[in-house]
């Protein structure tokens, strides 16, 4: 009982990864209806000043906030300097120009630190403690707390102020947005802002334990694309929902299925998302969007 | 086709002819390019030109589903391996060419219907997920199966070597099986998109309730491109295989399928030359930047991309029309007088995406 413990609270510990880029993908999503391939990208960037930060003798926690203001700055110049350019054209090449930035940003974080990965401060103490007769170490435990405060922020961002409801307009409709008066290119800015600074929680929150390197979040935004559709992309409950659902199932058929074991695993959550996309393309918490002509 | 293009500005039916006439020389130049240049090159320059062969075909196949039917695939790549290990187990198992080749095109053609007859019926990203899954999964199964795939260390061949008869280098040899596949291929395609099917296939990604109404099922429309791109990618395996002559789970990496859809894009979505210039792209652009800062390849690779991007947003294939068009705005300011540019023109300049999408449907 106690391995089985175990296995759901690393699954849990892994899903709390893919939550993080998740809730920035759903962000950018809500806030600019487009995939962004670069979050990962920028997320990493903004990492690699904290972790100059830190080396340079600056507290975790400071890094941490100087990370996130870099990441706001940087997301909110990218959308004013390149991605503003591809607005009102083919949605293909605005996706293609987030890939261009996500190959920019690794080349660019590459040219200061090197392929190579590095050991990053954890934010939280390195120390394990016994519940169920599972080991859960503190670091876990943290990165799910600040995950939840995110997400609770995130909602209550969307549902209930005016910011949010003008975010989410601007998604919807960008030109009945702007015939109504909102301020749509600064409202995108923001959009895109608060999504960097939000992957530099995440890409701070998980660098101790994946070492930071420019490739760092490459595997994890797969994951996290799959836990944002599969929540439905325009939810953060979602999002975390299917971003803790993977990472358990993973984790589980890893362990318990012995003809999956450890190197077929990954294929289980993606065949599951599969499944569950053909019985609901909606998404677990989207909802139906009606097309008309 | 960008000959057919500009005939309406010269008049009547003799500028017509004369475009026609230009159209049929360009296709004659190109191949006899094409016959040409493996016999004055060097076995480098031979590999990477059937490099880009090989890549055009699969992304003539995104193209496709993607450029034409307006539905995301981000798992071109997967057919591509399949297609490349298809073609390695057959030579290992001593069948005869054509029929490996055959099988490389049904074999990858049956798995895209499959996969297609499930996810057809999801629009936009549920789509996108559903193709990013084949690679992430096709990766450890390929590992998995080593009695098929040869596991992590892949699978060498030695294949396709010149006959004596003919007198050509091993590189000259591959080189013309390649692209004579690459260019039926085309040619093939290009009737394609000409026909009722690609009618079918712009409508439905105008718009599907339009598409329904006038009795072309959406539904089928897209498990038919999705078919054909499979297929195209698991041909483009088997030539990957006859250049390379290794594959491993290397080859169907889900990089490779971004990459595939950003040499789409820069080629020209929605355009059969488009396709091969963005092979062309996929292939050179990173040797050239190797060739300029072997440790900043990413770097350039990506600020290239994005500055083909901000010039043309329409892909590469729309390079002629925008020269023709700043040409003729520079001459017209130039000759009734010598000023320099108006505010008016300076500001259609600035405006470039909007000035070349306007530009198709003129």
């Amino acid at each position: 009982m106690s391995f089985f413990i175990q296995v759901v609270v690393d699954g849990l510990s892994n899903g709390a990864i893919y939550a993080a880029i998740a809730l920035a993908i759903v962000l950018v999503y809500r806030a600019t209806a487009l995939i962004n391939f670069a979050q990962g990208g920028m997320a990493v960037a903004a990492t690699f000043l904290a972790y100059a930060l830190t080396r340079a003798g600056v507290p975790v926690l400071l890094a941490l906030l100087a990370a996130v203001v870099f990441g706001f700055v940087l997301g909110a110049v990218v959308e004013r300097g390149v991605m503003r350019h591809f607005e009102g054209g083919d949605p293909d090449t605005a996706v293609v120009a987030t890939i261009a930035l996500l190959v920019i940003l690794g080349g660019a974080s590459a040219y200061f630190f090197g392929y190579e990965p590095h050991q990053f401060p954890s934010l939280f103490p390195n120390k394990t403690i016994e519940v169920f007769g599972a080991f859960v170490s503190l670091r876990s435990i943290g990165t799910i707390a600040v995950l939840l405060v995110v997400m609770v922020a995130l909602q209550v961002l969307f549902r209930s102020t005016k910011l949010g409801l003008a975010m989410r307009a601007v998604a919807d409709n960008p030109q009945s947005s702007a015939l109504s008066g909102l301020p749509v290119s600064r409202l995108l800015m923001i959009g895109w802002g608060l999504a960097a600074a939000l992957g530099a929680i995440a890409g701070v929150l998980v660098a101790p334990q994946l070492f930071i390197s420019p490739g760092m979040l490459d595997f994890v935004l797969v994951y996290a694309l799959a836990s944002a559709i599969l929540g439905g992309l325009d939810s953060p409950l979602g999002a975390v929902v299917a971003a803790a659902f993977i990472g358990v199932i993973e984790n589980l058929a890893g362990a318990y299925l012995d003809f999956i074991g450890d190197d077929l695993k990954i294929a289980v959550p993606f065949v599951a998302v599969i499944v569950i996309l053909v019985v609901r393309p909606q998404g677990l918490f989207g909802r139906k969007v009606t097309v008309r002509v | 086709m960008a000959t057919s293009m500009a005939a309406p500005t010269t008049t009547g039916r003799a500028g017509h002819r004369t475009s026609r006439w230009k159209g049929v020389a360009a296709v004659g130049v190109l191949g006899i390019a094409l016959v040409v240049a493996p016999l004055v090159s060097s076995p480098y320059i031979n590999y990477q030109l059937s490099s880009i062969a090989v890549f055009a075909v699969a992304i003539l196949g995104l193209n496709i589903v993607m450029g034409y039917t307006g539905q995301v695939s981000l798992g071109q790549s997967a057919f591509l391996g399949l297609g490349a290990y298809i073609a390695a187990y057959g030579i290992l198992h001593g069948w005869p060419g054509p029929l490996t080749l055959l099988l490389c095109a049904v074999v990858p053609a049956a798995v895209g219907t499959l996969v297609a007859l499930a996810a057809a019926r999801l629009r936009g990203l549920a789509l996108a997920m559903i193709t990013l899954a084949l690679p992430i999964v096709g990766v450890p199964l390929a590992r998995r199966f080593a009695d098929f795939t040869g596991g992590s260390q892949g699978r060498v061949v030695s294949w396709l070597r010149a006959p004596e008869s003919s007198g050509l280098a091993n590189d000259q040899w591959r080189y013309y099986v390649v692209v004579l596949i690459a260019v039926v291929a085309f040619a093939l395609a290009r009737n394609l998109v000409r026909g009722r099917i690609g009618r079918s296939f712009a409508i439905v990604k105008e718009n599907e309730a339009v598409a329904l109404s006038m009795g072309v099922s959406p539904y089928r429309t897209k498990v038919l491109a999705f078919t054909i791109a499979s297929l195209l990618g698991g041909v483009s395996g088997f030539m990957y295989l006859a250049i390379v002559q290794f594959t491993s789970p290397e080859t169907l990496v889900f990089a490779t399928s971004i990459n595939l859809v950003a040499a789409m894009v820069i080629g020209g979505s929605a355009s059969i030359v488009g396709s091969a210039l963005g092979a062309a792209y996929y292939v050179l652009v990173p040797v050239l930047a190797g060739q300029v800062n072997s440790s900043r390849t990413a770097l350039i690779s990506g600020v290239v991309l994005l500055a083909v991007l901000f010039a043309l947003p329409a892909g590469l294939v729309s390079l002629p029309r925008r020269l023709a068009r700043l040409r003729s705005s520079s001459r017209r300011t130039q000759h009734p007088q010598q000023d320099p540019p108006t505010p008016d023109e300076a500001t259609r300049s600035a405006s470039a995406p909007s000035e070349a999408t306007t530009d198709q449907h003129s």
